[in-house]
């Protein structure tokens, strides 16, 4: 008789009690990789979102840069480096910026803004600003020719509630407006003739033009066309002044950044301020982003790279964001550790009934001749078994919803949808796939059996044969 | 040839504040192949000299020598081990493992001391045959009657050919029919396995078929009557 089959027999001598013992892990094993998988997922995908949208995985800096974002702490771009930092196999390109601050003025108005130096072609490569320029906007005049076209009573009426507007997202335009999917095609066209919003990107050829914010279009009273001037410090206390035509407005989902962003082609930017070849930051565009290959890629650049330029990951360029979801994180583990700490009473409530109620038994057997070693060999394979049922019916329970959670992720509605829209992130939460969380999940319930067989194999080894027949 | 030998031994129980001299300077030697049984009233001793004999208890002084092996000079994995290779045990309450089948409780000791399965088999085979349930082998206990129950934990306890079984009170739960059977069984074994039976009852059927008995008062030997 093996060790194993004797413990497969045991843990279902008493089939309700295993069973009941068995569902616990079940469900806490099951519940509890949903939920990391869910939150997981969530932060997957803002990390993403957020990173793709402005940071990118790596960026190169002076050293002093995110202490002290000033243009003097910027840094000449040396092609040399460049091409060679390109030579490494996980990396796509390198796009320079340059960002400083002016004061922007149109008309009788001002403001003080960030002037963010851009190439206009690679900067899509590494964010995803093209993205943000407003394609609908209402107006007064607009809601009252769209109210008079065949759109539905409830979209008329929000069009008044929210007055004017400028959209970046059809989705959340949509959602805005209370336009249902089966109404898209009907009315969306009509949004298009009526609402939509002429808008331009640089190309190449562009030197005295800018995108601005929505917010700042609207503070400075300012469009597609007209005139803005920029005037601020710079590099080493020189005077920066320039005029430039405004091409495109985008709607950027953080007020406080959309209120004062001025985008600039990052020739016209070093032009300004006085640092010819300059740049702030240099951003990567890789291949791979896991988090691994960009540790790996920074391992690799930092040979290239010397000082007082430093290479940052995107931990370091989001620390504060990342602390936020590492605290969001913790509040999740909490929840799981209170599941996995009723588990564990659980599982301990079956084993001291099961060394209880067999006490008279391993006495029987220690006296026929089965060393105490080999009795707690067999009632360590029994708890195992125990929780191996349970691990693995969780993990199989678990699949379909974690895979299917991903593939068509939860879509939020009503303000989580807007607040998802407005960052330009689409409004889904959907699940991580099935990676290291699992297996700490399963280290976990792993660490309450050994407890649970460090205390029988204790008790096994404390056994008093003569008490053990008298029990 | 002495299987056993008792010298001077003393088991004195100190749990509360009276002390208590459960056996009490027995001195005995058993010989291979006997059949013998140790009777006297309850709390003579009979089930502490049985578990001292057993080894599942040391006694306070004194010495018992299984085959010359000084008992009390064993280590608890060594005495265990002793206890496998060369003591059968059948217990009043049969203590079969529920898990298992008649033959697979059969076979449990000889798995234990690692036999090869064709002997194992070929004992199993054998013993089951003896003790009249072959047709049983692959029932489980909760299946069988408690004659049945016994006859397998008899069948357990000569598996790997010990040099003697201890059975405590082994009819007490058993009518009478099956106490009879079951001691017809074990007589048969004593004689064809030539293994020392020694038990501890107050059945007078186990007494009447005993070759020795050993009477018990207060811990001490009363007497020790061998028959013809």
């Amino acid at each position: 008789m093996k060790d194993f089959q004797l413990a497969w027999r045991n843990i279902w001598r008493n089939k309700r009690r295993t069973l009941i013992t068995a569902a616990s892990v079940f469900f806490a094993i099951f519940f509890a990789l949903v939920m990391r998988s869910f939150q997981l997922g969530a932060y997957d995908r803002l990390f993403k979102n957020v990173i793709e949208s402005y940071s990118g995985y790596l960026q190169l800096q002076h050293k002093d840069y995110s202490d002290e974002p000033v243009l003097d702490n910027s840094f000449v771009v040396d092609q040399y480096m460049l091409e060679q930092l390109k030579k490494d196999p996980n990396v796509r390109s390198v796009v320079p910026r340059l960002e400083s601050f002016a004061l922007a003025a149109a008309g009788s108005r001002t403001q003080g803004t960030i002037v963010m130096g851009i190439d206009p072609e690679r900067e899509n490569e590494v964010s995803d600003i093209i993205k943000r320029l407003v394609k609908f906007k209402l107006s007064p005049e607009v809601n009252e020719a769209l109210k008079k076209e065949p759109i539905p009573d409830r979209t008329k009426k929000l069009i008044d509630v929210i007055g004017s507007e400028s959209y970046a997202s059809i989705g959340r335009m949509m959602l805005d407006l209370g336009i249902s999917l089966e109404d898209t095609s009907s009315v969306l066209p009509i949004f298009r003739r009526q609402a939509s919003f002429s808008n331009y990107y640089f190309n190449n050829t562009d030197t005295q033009c800018v995108i601005i914010g929505d917010g700042l279009s609207d503070y400075l009273k300012i469009s597609v066309g007209d005139t803005l001037v920029l005037m601020g410090q710079g590099y080493h206390g020189t005077t920066a002044a320039g005029k430039y035509v405004v091409k495109g407005i985008v709607k950027l989902p953080t007020p406080d950044i959309d209120n004062i962003i001025v985008y600039i082609p990052i020739n016209s930017a070093r032009e300004l301020y006085a640092a010819p070849g300059m740049a702030t930051s240099a951003v990567f565009s890789l291949k791979s982003n896991s988090d691994k290959d960009v540790l790996l890629t920074a391992g690799r650049l930092k040979q290239i790279v010397s000082d007082p330029l430093v290479l940052k990951p995107w931990r370091e360029l989001n620390a504060l964001l990342v602390n936020q979801m590492e605290a969001d994180s913790r509040s999740g583990m909490i929840m799981i550790g209170i599941l996995y700490l009723v588990i564990a009473f659980g599982v301990f409530g079956t084993v001291l009934m099961m060394m209880a109620e067999r006490r008279r038994e391993f006495g029987m057997l220690i006296s026929i001749g089965m060393q105490k070693r080999k009795l707690a060999k067999v009632v360590s394979l029994e708890i195992l078994l125990l929780g191996f049922v349970g691990i693995i019916a969780g993990v199989i329970a678990s699949l379909p919803v974690v895979i299917y959670g991903n593939i068509h992720p939860i879509r939020f509605t009503g303000e989580m949808a807007r607040m998802y829209e407005d960052y330009g992130f689409e409004p889904v939460m959907p699940t991580l796939l099935p990676g290291i969380f699992y297996l700490w999940q399963i280290i976990v319930v792993l660490i309450i059996l050994v407890i649970a067989i460090t205390f029988s194999v204790r008790k096994i080894f404390r056994i008093k044969v003569i008490s053990a027949l008298r029990a | 040839m002495k299987v056993i030998e008792i010298k001077e031994v003393y088991k004195i129980y100190n749990e509360t504040e009276i002390e208590v001299h459960a056996v009490n300077g027995v001195t005995l030697d058993f010989q291979e192949a006997e059949f013998a049984t140790i009777v006297g009233p309850s709390g003579s001793g009979k089930t502490t000299l049985l578990n001292l004999l057993g080894g599942l208890d040391l006694p306070t002084s004194g010495q018992i020598l299984i085959d010359g092996v000084d008992l009390s000079k064993l280590k608890s994995s060594a005495l265990i081990d002793f206890r496998m290779k060369n003591i059968g045990f059948v217990f009043q309450a049969y203590n079969l493992i529920p898990v298992l089948t008649a033959k697979e409780n059969v076979e449990f000791i000889m798995s234990l001391q690692k036999w090869i399965k064709k002997e194992r088999d070929q004992r199993t085979f054998e013993l089951l045959k003896s003790v009249g349930l072959s047709e049983r082998a692959n029932s489980r206990p909760a299946k069988m009657s408690g004659g049945q129950q016994q006859r397998i934990a008899v069948a357990r306890a000569l598996a790997s050919r010990p040099k003697f079984v201890l059975a405590d009170e082994p009819t007490a739960n058993l009518d009478s029919k099956s106490a009879t059977t079951l001691l017809e069984i074990m007589g048969k074994l004593n004689h064809e396995e030539k293994i020392t039976f020694i038990f501890s009852t107050h059945d007078p059927r186990v007494v009447k078929m005993a070759h020795r008995v050993i009477t018990l008062e207060d811990g001490k030997v009363v007497s020790d009557e061998v028959r013809e």
